[in-house]
């Protein structure tokens, strides 16, 4: 009952996330380089050995990559949040959302420290103009963000290893379903796509995510 | 097939009236426990019973001609998404060489007495069947069966927060629940579910079967 997931295309590709450290771009990077994803990608780590070693995918390196998606939407909806263009239940809705990404945030770096990994630190992030300043472009920018969430996690479900992982993880996905239909009402998109969630390989949720990554310092 | 069902909560259970036990599902929260399924199957077979109960809910409701609108397509494609779900199942189980479960008997009181009371019973098994889905997935040993219930876990989501927001709940609490879902145990979901099922049905059958 799977479908085929289309590409989104945010920001118009172009980048808002930049890592401080290189170490950290590395760590985001890292399971991207194992699988190979497109061109923009083997630019930014051809001369990073780390970057293309040979390691398993491991639940540490899953996390950190569901803790970078995080850090893009809690930073996303703080800003778009604060911007004041969201007014009534359109707002009720919506703040609530920027609060559960960072409650993710903090959740997934307290299991990564738990766990004896380094959680990847936050990037920098830079919005094209406009970003929050129109309604109807945050809005659907957030569906977008929120549908390839779900994608996301749905798509490492089968390969975490630990169930209590797997458990944290389902609970959190659960919630960005609930973020996906919300935000597909308000924008005039169908709240149920179908009856079972897609999903999206680590190759192709950074396919679509790489663009806004900048190259780190 | 006949199974041989055993209704191990029932008596506790079935005193309990739909509306009374509308209220229980946010009492207590926890993973399935050891021992609560005996193998893939068993979870397939009592998400199968949780679907039918959700799938017939739909049918009647949906017939009763208490919706317009915006709220009728949604409730239409809920209860469809239901209908696939069950299909799902009732194949991955047949799949397995298994035997489905049988719709059970189903009585929904006055759920169709108005639009209210109808998004409200549906908002309600919406919210049970994530729970449940949430508190069986990690017991799940079968890497296809766990991406499938998983995948049927978030539409469940995003039916149950539609549904809250028709009702116009607050956002934090009606819409969502909290930064991440809650899950339930099996004798939890069996509690919730017991009053909307009749006769000999039961969800707690397939035990005596499996073990």
């Amino acid at each position: 009952m799977k479908r085929p997931a289309r590409a989104p295309v945010l920001f118009g590709g172009r980048p808002v996330i930049a890592f401080n450290e290189e170490v950290d771009r590395r760590r985001f990077l890292r399971g991207a380089a194992i699988i190979g994803v497109g061109g923009t990608l083997a630019v930014t780590t051809a001369r990073d050995p780390v970057a293309f070693a040979q390691a398993p995918m491991g639940d540490l390196d899953i996390l950190n990559y569901a803790l970078t998606l995080e850090y893009l939407e809690s930073d996303f909806y703080m800003q778009g949040l604060g911007a004041g263009i969201l007014q009534g239940r359109e707002m009720e809705l919506v703040e609530p959302i920027g609060q559960h990404e960072a409650a993710h945030v903090t959740a997934l770096t307290d299991t990564i420290t738990q766990l004896g990994g380094m959680p990847v630190a936050q990037p920098m992030f830079t919005y094209p103009p406009n970003t929050f300043t129109d309604r109807a472009a945050f809005l659907m920018t957030a569906s977008t963000f929120e549908e390839l969430g779900v994608t996301a996690y749905h798509g490492q479900v089968v390969n975490i290893d630990n169930k209590d992982i797997l458990a944290a993880a389902a609970a959190i996905a659960g919630s960005e379903s609930r973020h996906a239909a919300i935000l597909a009402d308000l924008t005039g998109g169908n709240p149920f796509p179908a009856p079972v969630e897609a999903t999206r390989t680590m190759e192709e949720v950074l396919a679509i995510a790489m663009p806004f990554i900048a190259q780190g310092s | 097939m006949q199974l041989n069902r055993r209704t191990i909560v029932k008596g506790a259970a079935a005193a309990i009236p739909a509306n009374i036990a509308l209220t229980m599902l946010s009492t207590k929260f926890a993973f399935a426990q050891d021992g609560d399924f005996a193998d893939d199957i068993e979870i397939l077979n009592y998400a199968l019973t949780l679907e039918y109960l959700e799938s017939e809910f739909y049918r009647q409701g949906n017939a009763a001609g208490l919706l317009a609108g915006k709220e009728a397509m949604y409730l239409g494609r809920i209860g469809a998404d239901e209908d696939a779900h069950v299909t799902a199942l009732t194949q991955t189980i047949m799949q397995l060489g298994a035997m489905p479960v049988a719709a059970p008997g189903v009585d929904f009181g006055q759920a169709f007495a108005s639009r209210e009371s109808f998004l409200e019973t549906a908002y309600t098994f919406e919210n049970l069947g994530v729970s449940a889905y949430l508190g069986a997935a990690p017991e799940i040993a079968n890497p296809d069966i766990l991406q499938a219930a998983a995948g049927i876990f978030g539409v469940e989501c995003r039916h149950a927060a539609i549904l809250g927001n028709l009702r116009g709940l607050p956002a934090e609490g009606g819409v969502y629940m909290s930064p991440t879902e809650t899950p339930m145990t099996r004798a939890e979901v069996l509690a919730a579910a017991q009053p909307f099922l009749t006769g000999a049905g039961s969800m707690a059958g397939d035990a005596a079967v499996t073990k």
